[in-house]
């Protein structure tokens, strides 16, 4: 007989969803990709756990949640210090967790970045749409009910036998600063910037507004001299284009943006530095660079 | 057709940039020329007006030679361009209240009374241009030139779900209720988007659609 555990919300914290790495190749009908913001976070605690790295895990944004577990399991968290204590007690991130029946799973103070990642050892009962159980961000059509919680919600894991506990060596632990360095190539209306604006935008600091969130940041300065002719004709955008509005608002968009918009694209986030900006939280600091696209390539190895 | 990098793992194509059947006939030709061959690196594919997003996984190819790929692949043959004329999808809507929830704004702006107003939008055949916004928003053009209207100053928070509306020289459907902008002239029956089936879109790319009312 399989045994399942269940994870009861108690309180479901300020934003808390089931996330994995989203739905690639229908961006053609606009569905956003969707998916982890910090990727690297949610597939490590898989690997934790000894799940496959597109297992889905809990995104749990700054204020976490209370989850009474019921049934035994192994569970681990990576990604952003939320003080997350069980019974109470301060539960140690990026190792194996054993959890037993009526354990209560709780976070606190905001030690470091944004978003904590909790991968449970098993297979989620969780309705897929489009092969992926990231909650989505066109919440009213009701398209993934299993991803969003609400007091009382109940999530279901079918367990599987217990790993040998995985520790993650400190070393290649991620360090959340609240100063956070950003590389990006230019976009396809660079050009259309003038100098004037381009070395505006790089030489300060940003910081992002509290009405950011998964589609997108917004950035608390406005491009100066920035009077567009006209908006382009609706075009593609992707996670990590940077569109300055008409009225000079710089937006990053992130994992849940839209496919298409008419703004212009000044640049793109190169994909090695999205997971670190998924760690930036409203106040923290951000600094921009233009790097190369050959430059962007090394980015990748380790 | 202009090449740029769009990011470190895609590219952008730019067309000659308007809104044009035949362009985005080029585009969506394209599109498929590119789902059709076996180009292993491509990883999606975004086709809009008059531009097209390819992405690419940047571990196994680069931006130059990656857009030598698909330089290869370009489309000559003009028969290639042709519209699908074979998708003609009939669309019935109901332009009376309680579902023309713009229709004053509509009348105001255009000076026209609402028979003629939905007179002219059953008056022509409309081409999805391409999807965005929401999962299987339809952007259909082109409007006759009398029912342009501009967008509402303030978005609804809820628009009601097969919603069809007007913003500039475009009409569309609203997939899902949704906040929106668009000016509301009536809805249809019939379900653009459903969720729970294998294909959850009613309309492609590509797709020529016609209203008539009811």
């Amino acid at each position: 007989m399989t045994k399942t555990t269940t994870f009861h919300f108690k309180k479901i914290g300020l934003l808390t969803q089931v996330q994995d790495m989203g739905r690639i190749g229908y961006q053609a009908f606009g569905v956003p990709v969707g998916g982890a913001m910090d990727k690297a976070s949610a597939q490590t605690a898989n690997w934790i756990v000894g799940n496959p790295p597109n297992n889905p895990v809990l995104e749990i944004t700054l204020l976490g949640p209370q989850i009474e577990i019921k049934g035994n399991g192994q569970i681990a968290i990576t990604g952003a210090d939320l003080s997350p204590q069980i019974d109470g007690k301060s539960m140690p991130m990026f190792e194996t967790v054993q959890v037993s029946s009526t354990s209560v799973l709780s976070f606190g103070k905001i030690k470091n970045g944004c978003r904590a990642y909790l991968a449970i050892r098993g297979d989620w009962i969780v309705k897929k749409w489009l092969g992926s159980c990231s909650a989505s961000s066109n919440n009213s059509a009701g398209l993934t009910p299993d991803s969003n919680f609400q007091k009382g919600s109940i999530l279901t894991v079918k367990t599987k036998l217990p790993i040998p506990k995985r520790t993650l060596p400190a070393e290649v632990c991620p360090v959340h600063s609240d100063l956070c360095k950003v590389r990006m190539v230019e976009g396809p209306e660079f050009e259309k910037f003038s100098a004037r604006m381009v070395g505006f935008f790089f030489s300060r600091s940003y910081k992002v507004t509290p009405d950011s969130n998964r589609m997108g940041y917004r950035l608390n300065a406005e491009v100066v001299d920035f009077k567009p002719d006209r908006e382009i004709i609706s075009s593609a955008t992707i996670p990590g284009t940077i569109q300055i509005t008409n009225a000079g608002q710089p937006i990053i968009l992130m994992a849940d943006a839209q496919t298409t918009g008419g703004y212009l694209r000044l640049a793109n986030v190169i994909s090695a530095d999205m997971d670190k900006l998924a760690q930036v939280k409203p106040g923290d600091e951000i600094w921009f660079s233009l790097v190369s696209l050959e430059e962007a390539g090394l980015a990748f190895s380790p | 057709m202009t090449f740029h990098p769009f990011g470190d793992s895609a590219l952008l194509i730019n067309f000659e940039q308007k809104i044009d059947e035949v362009i985005n006939a080029r585009v969506i030709a394209l599109a498929e020329a590119i789902e059709a061959a076996p180009i292993l690196e491509a990883t999606f594919i975004t086709p809009a007006y008059c531009s097209l997003a390819v992405g690419y996984d940047p571990l196994k190819i680069g931006f130059e030679d990656f857009s030598k790929k698909i330089k290869s692949l370009t489309p000559t043959d003009p028969s290639h361009f042709a519209t699908k004329k074979d998708r003609v999808l009939e669309i019935p809507v109901y332009y009376s209240e309680p579902h023309c929830l713009d229709m004053s704004e509509v009348m105001q702006q255009t000076g026209l009374l609402a028979p003629e107003i939905i007179e002219w939008h059953t008056s022509v055949e409309y081409r999805v241009y391409m999807m965005g916004f929401l999962p299987g928003f339809v952007y259909l053009g082109s409007l006759p030139k009398q029912i342009y209207c501009s967008r509402k100053t303030t978005p609804r928070l809820k628009v009601p779900a097969q919603s069809v509306g007007l913003a500039g020289q475009q009409t569309g459907i609203y997939p899902s209720e949704a906040p929106g902008g668009w000016q509301i002239i009536g809805r249809t029956p019939q379900k653009i988007f459903d969720s729970g089936k294998q294909n959850p879109f009613y309309f492609m790319t590509g797709d020529i659609v016609k209203f008539y009312a009811v």
